[in-house]
């Protein structure tokens, strides 16, 4: 097992290493953020003088060398736009994101896995059909739709919820139901098929024979087997939730590391952009290991095998 | 039982009381901006949604009153003592925030903080005409340029004065976060990404700051600014564009405020590369856009017509030369004059600029016999191929120009003089009258000069005014404010309506 896991961590930073580099190139080709911070009027001199001062002049290899030389020593460097250290910018803005991803998975969860167990059991019943359509709702809608359509109706016409920001419990429902509505179809879809595919097999008819209520089957017996895919499915939907709080957290003014990246690409600020690739690829290969983890846990069979 | 009764009562009236309290005063305003402060340091970052708030802070060199005119704010007076050397007067009863007093100490060290190389300010390029200052006295301060700078004053007016003793026992980046000024706010809490706090403060030299607490916050998406302005979360917004004018109307609570500016809306034209190099073709581009047509149907009117890149509000401006008139079979003979018909254009643009305008524009410009194709790429590679050689900077571009110092020399001298990184285009006789009026404090030289750079402008046409930009916010209704032509956002000059 701890093989095992040296070997995926090891995979994972060569994984992490190419996305730096990748982006890292992306970035530095398409301009550096001197043009963006003169102002209009700003002499080619001056702009040269800036450039050089930032070090934006030198050759793109030397800055990646430097890059990289002062990650190794854990030095994420400083913003050029705001002249703050980039790991403290990040930092103080990855709480919102961990609010509002756990807000999210609440929702995807709380919804997705009870209305996919309630859609396998009534199979082709009224509920199945109404809970269906609420499902593809929720997957076929984009993210910046919803949420402008939620602000419409409950922040603007029905005043029950704040428009915006961040706050009590009541500036976390609207972001999370956003957010969380298409991992919430993900979570119910793959709940019924599994769940589905279980109720067919042969001892679920066993445990009937038995004389076993039909719920305690479903909790004891079938949601355990059910449950592989689905928490493969909630490790991938992590990265997901992630990806879309970039729209999220700009519609809602939700101040998390999403808004952060779409401002700091904008401005050019490659340090805040390296922190956060850097930190998202690192939530990505964390989860997957957990993954991995609870699959062992919860399956005997996977533990046993190896 | 009668007890209890009266209790409640008391408590029924307490509460109505202190919601009655709360009515009449209004102690925070609430301005939603599309980002937060970049910086606090107001030598540093020089944007909008900084400005807005760290001008609050502190003061200024000179200011603007309501007409436009420079007046002093912490300078009284100042006198040329020569045409390269000034001096200014200072206030001797100003305090900062933390209660030590502004000498001219501080106004020379605030000069030669920002055009001191080694701070790296983005703003060094407003003020490197600036030699040096110095501190003659406890109130003056004597300014030399490195030659006769006449839109010297104009720049002064966004020097803000940082105390040099907090400054150098703090450092730089401790004064990024925690800022002291001398102006009409205090910081009281800044928090990352949210919002920022200014707190009144209440011993200001020019009168008592008219909200207790000022909060500013980052709200990104405009839909969520007006959403927050309908709901009164927020009670002023910034950046709107006119279409999204109409629902804030018609909402009873909220209004919207709008002002004409000194950025005009402007065309660049290719003079050095592609189809546009022949003048006739330049010529035949200005006469097909109908602008009038952009702004009553884009602009929705919050915008003025102008025949030159330049609007009333900065100097140099002239309403005596000529502009092209909409005349679409001018411009399809002008092109067959040349032999361009079906010539390819392309139209560079950014996110930064409305995406209809610019459609607006090529479908006129198709309507005559061009081929407009649009590149659209973000600003920063925009700037970069716009500001590049010009083989690679398009035929066309739409921008929207503004020095902040309502200068012309901040206008058409970097845009059209050659050797500037703006221009493509080169003409010796028009870089001689440019050159000419920003070496002269002579002002009736300086619009003589202005005036036959417009003529001549009129004539190559490597750029065209198309409209004086209107400022719009969006406002409760009860809020007073006249916005101004330089874009500031000075809550001193705001009031609430009880």
């Amino acid at each position: 097992m701890l093989r095992y896991v040296g070997e995926r961590l090891l995979q994972a930073m060569i994984a992490i290493f190419g996305v730096l580099t990748i982006v890292f190139i992306v970035m530095h080709l398409s301009g550096d953020p001197t043009l963006l911070l003169v102002p209009q009027g700003a002499s080619a001199e001056m702009i040269a003088d800036l450039r050089r001062e930032l070090g934006f002049d030198r050759p793109l290899w030397v800055q990646y060398v430097g890059y990289l030389n002062d990650l190794i020593h854990l030095d994420f460097g400083e913003s050029v736009v705001q002249r703050v250290p980039a790991i403290d910018i990040v930092a103080s803005r990855l709480p919102y994101t961990i609010q509002l991803a756990a807000g999210a998975l609440t929702v995807a969860i709380g919804v997705g896995i009870p209305a996919g167990i309630l859609m396998a059991t009534r199979r082709g019943g009224w509920l199945d059909r109404v809970l269906t359509a609420v499902v593809v709702t929720g997957q076929s809608v984009p993210t910046f739709l919803s949420a402008i359509l939620l602000i419409f109706v409950f922040a603007v016409t029905l005043g029950w919820l704040p428009a915006s920001g961040i706050g009590g419990l009541s500036n976390l429902v609207m972001p999370s139901i956003a957010l969380g509505a298409l991992s919430m179809s993900t979570f119910a879809r793959m709940t019924r098929i599994s769940v589905a595919d279980e109720l067919s097999k042969d001892y679920v008819r066993a445990a009937r024979a038995r004389g076993l209520p039909m719920p305690k089957i479903i909790v004891r017996h079938v949601l355990r087997n059910a449950s592989i895919p689905v928490i493969s499915i909630a490790a991938l939907e992590i990265g997901n939730l992630l990806a879309g709080a970039v729209i999220i957290e700009t519609v809602f003014a939700w101040p998390g590391i999403g808004q952060l990246a779409i401002q700091s690409i904008q401005a050019r600020d490659f340090l805040i952009v390296q922190v956060i690739v850097l930190l998202i690829s690192f939530v990505y290969v964390i989860t997957a290991v957990l993954a991995d983890f609870i699959y062992a846990i919860v399956d005997p069979r996977i533990r046993l095998a190896r | 039982m009668t007890a209890v009764r009266t209790t409640l009562t008391a408590l029924a009236f307490a509460l109505l009381a202190s919601t009655a309290l709360a009515q009449s005063a209004k102690t925070t305003l609430t301005i939603d901006l599309p980002n937060e402060p970049a910086t606090l340091d107001p030598h540093l970052q020089w944007n909008t949604d900084s400005y807005s708030v760290y001008r609050n802070i502190f003061d200024n060199l000179l200011t603007r009153d309501v007409s436009g005119e420079i007046v002093g704010q912490i300078a009284t007076e100042w006198t040329y003592l020569d045409d390269t050397t000034i001096e200014f007067k200072i206030r001797d009863d100003v305090s900062f925030q933390d209660g030590t007093k502004l000498t001219a100490e501080d106004v020379a060290y605030s000069i030669l903080r920002i055009i001191d190389p080694a701070l790296k300010s983005p703003q060094l390029s407003q003020f490197n005409q600036i030699d040096t200052a110095v501190a003659t006295d406890a109130t003056t301060v004597k300014m030399t340029t490195k030659s006769p700078y006449p839109a010297l004053l104009a720049q002064l007016v966004k020097l803000s004065i940082v105390p040099k003793a907090y400054m150098e026992k703090v450092g730089a980046q401790e004064f990024n976060v925690k800022p002291i000024g001398s102006g009409p706010y205090a910081l009281g809490e800044w928090q990352k990404g949210v919002q920022t706090e200014l707190k009144a403060n209440d011993g200001y030299w020019r009168a008592k700051p008219p909200f207790e607490t000022v909060v500013f916050r980052a709200v990104p998406d405009v839909s969520t600014r007006i959403a927050d302005l309908k709901t009164g979360k927020a009670d002023l917004i910034r950046d709107l564009s006119p279409d999204q004018t109409d629902s804030i109307k018609e909402t009873e609570n909220t209004k919207v405020l709008s002002v004409a500016t000194e950025r005009v809306g402007y065309m660049y034209i290719n003079a050095q590369a592609g189809p546009t190099t022949d003048v006739r073709v330049r010529q035949a581009i200005a006469y097909a856009i109908d602008r009038s047509a952009l702004i009553e149907a884009l602009l929705q009117g919050y915008g003025a017509q102008v025949n030159i890149i330049g609007a009333p509000p900065v100097f140099g401006y002239t309403d005596e030369v000529a502009g092209y008139d909409y005349d679409p079979d001018k411009a399809r003979e002008l092109i067959k004059e040349a032999g361009a018909e079906g010539a390819k254009l392309e139209f560079l643009t950014s996110p930064s600029y409305s995406r209809a305008l610019v459609e607006a524009i090529q479908q006129m410009l198709n309507d005559v016999g061009f081929d407009v194709s649009i590149s659209a790429s973000d600003q920063a590679t925009f700037l970069k191929r716009r500001q590049g050689n010009p083989e690679n900077a398009g035929s066309l571009a739409f921008g929207a120009w503004s020095c902040a110092c309502q200068d012309a020399d901040g206008i058409i001298f970097p845009l059209f003089r050659s050797g500037s990184q703006w221009a493509k285009y080169a003409n010796p006789d028009y870089d001689a009258l440019v050159d000419s009026a920003r070496s002269t404090l002579d002002k009736d030289q300086r619009m003589a000069d202005y005036k036959k750079a417009y003529e001549i402008l009129r004539e190559d046409v490597p750029g065209l005014g198309l409209y004086q930009a209107f400022a719009v916010y969006g406002a409760n209704a009860k809020l007073n404010w006249e916005p101004t032509a330089n874009e500031s956002m000075f809550i001193m000059d705001m009031s609430w309506q009880q």
